[in-house]
């Protein structure tokens, strides 16, 4: 059973829209029934113990479980009231709408210029080099790197600090501009310093974008989402404002979680 | 019970028993290290003694005994027309106007009647090249260092008849004979004597035949290796596939110079003995190597590269040119070189379809017999002429320094390549 509470319920508008997800690999079902509204322009954290299914479901909503070839989706999940699982839908198309940002930065081992001008170069969104320079100084000042990397942009990626190389993956999600950026505990592999950039980060980008994040620090998903979904068992137990799930949880198991009595 | 008395008061680290353990291990590592250190220095060593070898056998077959010949073409009355020279048929025409006999005169005032019979049965050919090479020579006086007989040249070698010993003897006193660097070796092909011999149509071969076996085996290789590692669906069909890749690596080379000689020199009767037919007859036995390793290069490229390709919005096809292949290029290209390593040392296969033809001529193409250098080394340790001995210490030299390029051209590629993450 879950419970949702009513500001969520009534607010009708939502960027996407998971209905009835159950995810399996192979026979072993790691999702069960979850339905959930990602509203535009806030941050939503998806909270649980390990293994309780939180990432599997984020790499849902671009389809990143496409490749795993035991991983079997079922449900529906809307973007813009298109399903994404549809015929219809291009999954390359989907990915540069709904980007990602992963647990261990993962830079390309190219420079720090071709790794944001990845994206944007496959799509043809910028063709010349000048085009393609104003996205790349863009994206970095949005991910608040431009002043520490813009004088050895053609230094690889892979020789930045871990903190570094982390917000120039999201510089590198938000190039291709898109709608929906998921992140998958993208602090964890991070020291408190970076960690607090990363917050910073997210904080600033998602008033301009549908943010998803997967944490497994309470305190961060308190400090940095205003929407909160806590996860238990491949199973949605509560969603709800980020505030209210913190201090007024509804269900006994979200309470006890919160408290820190498992987890 | 005397025990615990005497090692009151110490923890368990600071007894005596702990102590020799120690020295104990430390004796067992340092002992390891020694054993370690004595393998490699005693295969440095065994490897230099061979190469040292080879060497000083080598360098002699590099160099042959001439004797030095002046000629003067219009003292011994030949006029030939310059622009006869010119023309494709000129070793012919001078092989009719006598040159032959025109040497043989010039060789016989210049080093006597008994010397000049020691000169190589086909020496005039080398003076006649020399000629359409340069139809200035045909005006004045020019010395022409001519190879002599084999026996003459054991002779001066210290070998052979005591009637050849003496006469190499008195000529080399005389300064008119002696052993010099040969850079004809690095241009002729095969031939009968071993003073007329050369490398350059075996090298011809195998640059050839390598050439064929690099471009049938490496792209093929790679693009069976990139479906299989990143389109095949696991199933038993795949499996079955690997499992003859593997076992198609470890089949014996004679194997598939049977393939070749039953399928190949069926389908192309004409081309016997030719490197297209030995090229891909090697590339059968070269691409399950590639393969292989470049399915482990595959392997080895983190999935998580792949994982942000994929996020940012590149197709499968994307992911694959633009991070997986430049990623696993330098383990494939290892994968290459040793197989071509491989190919290029190979004999068995390239016996059955042909190769081990007497070809006198360097290979004008793909499709010409040919002849390739390992093979070449297998006929001169063959002969019984003693001078062939120096002459295969050569060969064998060269194809080393052949594949010293190769794996240095490799190395260098990969270097250029290689990418850290």
């Amino acid at each position: 059973m879950t419970v949702i509470h009513d500001i969520i319920k009534s607010n009708a508008d939502a960027k996407m829209r998971a209905r009835d997800v159950s995810v399996f690999y192979g026979n072993k079902q790691a999702i069960n029934d979850v339905s959930i509204d990602i509203s535009p322009g806030y941050v939503t954290a998806f909270i649980g113990p390990s293994g309780c299914g939180k990432s599997t479901f984020l790499r849902c909503f671009n389809r990143m479980n496409d490749t795993i070839p035991t991983a079997r989706v079922t449900g529906s999940i809307e973007l813009d009231g298109e399903d994404i699982y549809g015929d219809r839908m291009d999954v390359v198309q989907l990915r540069a709408r709904v980007g990602m940002v992963f647990q261990k930065p993962n830079p390309f081992p190219k420079t720090i210029y071709e790794n944001i001008a990845y994206g944007p170069k496959i799509h043809g969104m910028a063709e010349k080099k000048s085009e393609l320079d104003v996205v790349v100084e863009r994206s970095l000042t949005r991910a608040g790197l431009w002043d520490e990397v813009k004088d050895r942009l053609d230094e690889s990626g892979t020789a930045l600090s871990g903190g570094q190389q982390q917000r120039l993956c999201i510089a590198r999600a938000i190039a291709v501009d898109p709608e929906v950026i998921l992140m998958d505990e993208p602090a964890s592999a991070l020291d408190p310093i970076a960690t607090a950039k990363i917050e910073e980060l997210i904080d600033e980008l998602s008033g301009r974008y549908a943010i998803v994040i997967v944490t497994h620090s309470m305190q961060q998903a308190a400090r940095v989402s205003q929407r909160t979904a806590f996860f238990h068992l491949g199973k949605m137990v509560e969603y709800g404002p980020t505030s209210d799930i913190f201090t007024n949880p509804i269900e006994e198991r979200t309470k006890d979680y919160i408290t820190g009595r498992y987890g | 019970m005397s025990d615990t008395v005497l090692n009151d008061g110490l923890g368990p680290t600071r007894t005596p028993e702990f102590a020799a353990r120690m020295r104990k291990r430390y004796r067992a590592e340092r002992n390891f290290k020694l054993l370690g250190l004595g393998a490699v220095v005693f295969s440095v060593s065994v490897l230099i003694l061979l190469l040292a070898n080879m060497l000083v056998n080598g360098i002699g077959g590099f160099q042959r005994a001439e004797v030095a010949v002046p000629i003067n073409f219009a003292e011994q009355q030949m006029v030939i027309d310059e622009r006869l020279l010119e023309t494709p048929t000129a070793m012919q025409t001078l092989e009719t106007q006598g040159i032959a006999d025109t040497v043989q005169a010039a060789a016989q005032t210049a080093i006597g009647e008994d010397a000049a019979g020691e000169i190589a049965d086909q020496a005039w050919r080398e003076v006649a090249q020399a000629l359409i090479n340069d139809t200035a020579l045909l005006n004045g006086e020019q010395v022409f260092y001519l190879p002599v007989s084999s026996d003459l040249a054991q002779g001066l070698a210290g070998e052979g008849s005591a009637q050849m010993q003496a006469l190499s003897k008195t000529l080399a006193e005389e300064g008119k004979l002696a052993k010099n660097f040969d850079p004809g070796f690095l241009t002729r092909a095969d031939a009968t004597s071993p003073q007329q011999v050369g490398i350059w149509g075996a090298l011809k071969g195998s640059i050839l035949t390598m050439l064929v076996t690099l471009a049938l085996a490496f792209p093929i290789g790679v693009l069976a290796a990139l479906y299989l590692e990143e389109y095949a669906p696991k199933n038993r069909f795949t499996d079955l596939i690997e499992v003859s890749i593997n076992n198609l690596a470890a089949v014996p080379s004679i194997i598939f110079g049977l393939l070749g000689l039953a399928v190949f020199l069926t389908i192309f009767p004409n081309m016997r003995s030719a490197p297209l037919i030995g090229g891909m007859t090697l590339a059968l036995m070269t691409m399950p190597v590639i393969v292989i390793s470049g399915r482990n290069a595959i392997k080895a490229v983190p999935p998580s590269i792949r994982d942000g390709a994929l996020a940012v919005g590149a197709s499968p096809v994307q992911v694959v040119f633009h991070h997986v292949l430049p990623l696993a290029m330098p383990g494939m290209l290892t994968g290459t070189i040793i197989g071509m390593a491989r190919a290029l040392g190979e004999t068995a296969p390239l016996l059955l379809i042909g190769m081990r033809a007497f070809v006198a001529n360097p290979p004008d193409g793909f499709t010409s017999p040919a002849t390739v250098l390992p093979m070449q080394i297998f006929l001169w340790s063959d002969e019984i002429d003693r001078g062939f001995v120096e002459r295969t210490s050569a060969a064998i030299i060269v194809l080393l320094l052949f594949l010293l390029l190769m794996n240095g051209l490799a190395i260098y590629l990969r270097n250029k390549f290689e990418n850290t993450w």
